[in-house]
């Protein structure tokens, strides 16, 4: 089902029971949902928010900050989708959220701190959520020696490009070495941030120009190493009626192509116990568990645990959903708890695949001393000695 | 003391984040997804210990405002929500299981446990133990189920839920905290005796008489093994008696009837469910035999159902709320009737005359009690929460089923304001008279979810 940004979902908000399964996990061992366990008033249950947007929708409570404020104290990590036993409807939940957002929006309401998301964007010196100034890439770009034209084009998003380069540059390297036709484009942010926090007004925008520079380069294949562009260009941008021809990837999709191949052999190992955290735009969004596992599996010398919370079930890191600038404390709360749960596991080690887990996770890590390295898949690869065997992919 | 003032106090108590006026929060308080109308809501505050719970009703006892204690919110006839306004008090933050007792069988938790949190918490450590749960969804408390009579798992072996409860921690309007039951001459919460009995006065009473802080549960043997026995009945009458029989045998853990006349192949029957647990297959399957002999004694039969459908009986709880989008309308509520066994095949037939008289799809059930001491019948109204109009005929239809419950001598169970006057009205005015004085006595400024039981 697809949710129009629209009407459509005012049909369907009442039908929420209110039950409760969205705050757990399936087996009730614990409250899943981070907006719960944290507020614990119903009202921050995604119960409490179907119901509260069923009350503005009748008009029987009227807009103000306060009531904006609970639709936005939610990371979007999709539990709820997961655990609500009405499946008629429970995969359109965070997208009425989200729709219930864009109406605060326009009805002014928009939380201030969010307010910078599109603030930022929308500045053609930025074009990112983080306000840094625009890097066109023509730097990386002669950097790696990229062509101008080539068949796959690497969208390195705004997290990677402006806050975890390393991770951006770990992926440039695995890309040359594994022989990847790609090169960069003038990129703009995917418009994630705005979507998920109702702003959306640029969105399409943002994306018409993204798609018209990708289909400059005359790319096939879109990769990126973020889990929230991955997410946002492959099911967000059709909803918001983009019509595109390209392929899209994550990175950990390819590598686990040419593992399977049998193109990519690692020749040193990594000999550290390691626990997988699910990003929720790769997981629940996407319904992405196994390949990220069975690419750690295949690196020698890695000892790969689960956290108890994992695949559907896993504790969102935080910063999604506008949570990150929103609610910066509460945000490093949730990804405590995260690392508290990967401390149980015995892991040194915590990994994603996804830039804005790992920045969260590493804020937290820093900011309650909990001692874990917190790194990407890409970053870990890029610490082995790999050797590609089919020159040409 | 102005709205802003008991705020303020009320903030200072529990911690700014946790008492709140916030309309939204006010707005998703002052309703429950069953069939009543909304009503408003002043305040709503979470404590975290008993002593909080102590200090909030000093001060409502002293401001004479309104006091509303809420589990999981979810009894569906609006007993959580104010009648006269006030402060309710959400107990879900106070969620510590604070002692199992695997010798003795009992748990000892806070009254904002889930049932979700329970059973997760002795499946992985104690799994040879299984608390009393109902159908309802997890994030119902224990308290809250065995302080309305709740019923559920295990009621036909062991009774009703309230009826397993060994002891209370109670905050009463005057702001102490009593113990009661055999918490209050030893340590351990393992009996409700040999005392005398004050427990029963605070279930059903639907908080009008105290809070409930602490709750100690009765836990019982989990076999190793489950399964489910489905028998079908074209006769109600031979209901009675073959049900009965069933509990002589001692098979059934738990046995629930099912009637609906959707889909249609469904319509003019009685589906008998009884689970049977065992230690190996052979104690299944013979388990197995004697139902299926039994049925075939009291006109009935077995049947083989899909595997699928039997997942969906044997997942615990079980989805009992998908009611709620039969119509896609995300609402609904029932009377449930606490009937004798001799009773079933009139209820059969109210349910199905009222249903259609409203022009709702006939949707019947009960949960026996006790080895056929009695039956929790259950007559569902589905509605369209979206249509007032809608609303109000499931209202109305509830009202009568009420009443012909009344009629022919059940007795509804957690019944809305309307349905305990309904019984009010029929109730032996001694025990009106008792009741009363028990609450002017305990509740002189009468603070505690005032609108209920009210005795005019």
């Amino acid at each position: 089902m697809t949710l129009k940004t629209e009407q459509d979902w005012k049909d369907i908000v009442h039908r929420c029971f209110r039950c409760g399964y969205c705050k757990f996990t399936y087996d009730y061992s614990d409250f899943n949902c981070p907006s719960y366990k944290k507020f614990r008033f119903e009202t921050y249950s995604t119960g409490g928010r179907m119901w509260l947007i069923y009350g503005l929708i009748t008009g029987e409570i009227s807009w103000s900050q306060d009531v904006a404020n609970v639709l936005y104290a939610c990371p979007t990590c999709g539990n709820c989708s997961e655990n609500c036993r009405f499946d008629k409807f429970n995969d359109l939940l965070v997208d009425i959220i989200e729709a219930a957002r864009a109406e605060a929006v326009e009805k002014g309401f928009c939380p201030e701190r969010q307010k910078a998301l599109i603030e930022r964007t929308d500045n053609p010196e930025m074009y990112n959520p983080y306000g840094e100034q625009n890097s066109d890439n023509e730097d990386l770009k002669k950097e790696y020696d990229l062509p101008d034209k080539a068949e796959w084009v690497y969208y390195i998003g705004c997290t990677s490009n402006y806050r975890q380069k390393n991770l951006r540059d770990a992926t440039l390297r695995f890309l040359k070495k594994a022989n990847i036709d790609f090169t960069l484009i003038d990129e703009h942010c995917c418009g994630s941030p705005l979507m998920r926090t109702g702003q959306i007004n640029s969105v399409k925008d943002l994306i018409s120009y993204n798609i018209a520079q990708i289909n400059d380069v005359g790319a096939s294949k879109v990769i990126t190493s973020c889990a929230g562009c991955y997410r946002t260009l492959k099911k967000d941008w059709p909803k918001y009626g983009a019509d595109y021809d390209f392929q899209i990837y994550h990175t950990v999709e390819l590598v686990k192509e040419l593992l399977g191949d049998g193109k990519l052999n690692f020749q040193s190992e990594y000999n550290k116990t390691v626990t997988y955290h699910d990003p929720c735009h790769l997981g629940r969004h996407m319904g992405v568990y196994e390949i990220p596992r069975e690419v750690y599996k295949q690196i020698p010398g890695i000892k790969l645990v689960e956290m108890k919370r994992n695949r559907e079930n896993a504790w969102c890191c935080g910063a999604g959903g506008g949570v990150k600038i929103g609610y910066p404390d509460w945000s490093v709360e949730i990804s405590k708890e995260r690392l508290e749960e990967a401390n149980t596991t015995g892991a040194s080690v915590i990994s994603s695949v996804c830039p804005f887990c790992r920045t969260n996770l590493s804020d937290a890590n820093d900011k309650f001393d909990m001692n874990f390295e917190v790194i990407d898949l890409i970053e870990i690869i890029d610490k082995l000695d790999f050797e590609i065997t089919d020159p040409k992919h | 003391m102005n709205e802003k003032s008991i705020l303020k106090e009320l903030e200072d108590i529990v911690g700014k984040d946790f008492a709140s006026n916030n309309p939204g929060d006010l707005y998703i308080y002052s309703q429950d997804p069953g069939a009543s109308l909304p009503r408003p809501v002043d305040f709503v505050v979470m404590p975290y210990t008993p002593k909080e719970v102590q200090d909030i009703m000093k001060l409502a006892n002293q401001e004479k405002v309104p006091i509303i204690p809420m589990g999981g919110g979810l009894t569906l006839s609006g007993l959580v929500i104010p009648v006269k306004g006030g402060i309710v008090m959400d107990m879900k933050r106070m969620n510590k299981i604070i002692e199992v007792n695997e010798l003795s069988r009992f748990a000892l938790v806070e009254a904002g446990v889930t049932s979700g949190q329970l059973l997760a918490y002795l499946n992985e450590n104690h799994p040879r133990l299984q608390p009393p749960i109902p159908d309802a969804p997890p994030s119902v408390t224990i308290a809250g189920n065995a302080l309305i009579h709740g019923s559920g798992y295990l009621s036909q072996k062991y009774g009703d839920h309230g009826a397993m409860i060994n002891g209370l921690e109670v905050v009463l309007p005057d702001g102490e905290l009593y113990k009661l039951g055999s918490c209050a001459v030893s340590d351990y919460w393992f009996t409700r005796g040999p005392i005398p009995d004050f427990i029963g006065l605070f279930i059903s009473s639907f908080g009008t008489l105290g809070i409930i802080t602490k709750l100690s549960i009765k836990l019982f043997p989990k076999p190793k093994m489950r399964d489910i026995i489905f028998g079908l009945c074209k006769d109600p009458y031979v209901l009675p008696e073959l049900i009965s029989n069933i509990t002589f045998t001692d098979v059934a853990e738990d046995i629930l009837l099912g009637i609906q006349d959707k889909p249609d192949w469904m319509k003019g029957y009685t589906f008998i469910i009884v689970y049977i647990t065992g230690e190996s297959e052979e104690e299944l399957n013979n388990k197995t035999k004697i139902l299926k002999k039994m049925y075939r004694k009291g006109k009935s039969r077995y049947m083989k159902v899909p595997k699928r459908i039997e997942d969906i009986f044997l997942e615990k709880p079980q989805f009992a709320a998908k009611a709620a989008d039969f119509r896609k309308g995300g609402g609904f509520e029932y009377v449930g009737a606490y009937i004798p066994l001799q009773l079933i095949p009139e209820i059969i037939q109210i349910g199905t005359d009222i249903s259609l008289k409203h022009g709702i799809v006939p949707t019947l059930g009960a949960r026996l009690i006790g080895q056929g001491h009695a039956a929790m019948f259950f007559i569902s109204y589905s509605f369209n929460r979206a249509d007032p109009e809608d609303i109000k005929n499931a209202r109305d239809a509830l009202h009568d089923t009420n009443k012909a419950v009344l009629e022919i001598g059940g007795i509804p169970w957690k019944a809305e304001i309307v349905g305990q006057q309904l019984m009010l009205e029929k109730m032996d005015p001694n025990y009106k008279k008792l009741l009363k004085n028990i609450k002017n006595l305990l509740d002189p400024n009468g603070i505690m979810n005032p609108g209920n039981w009210e005795v005019k």
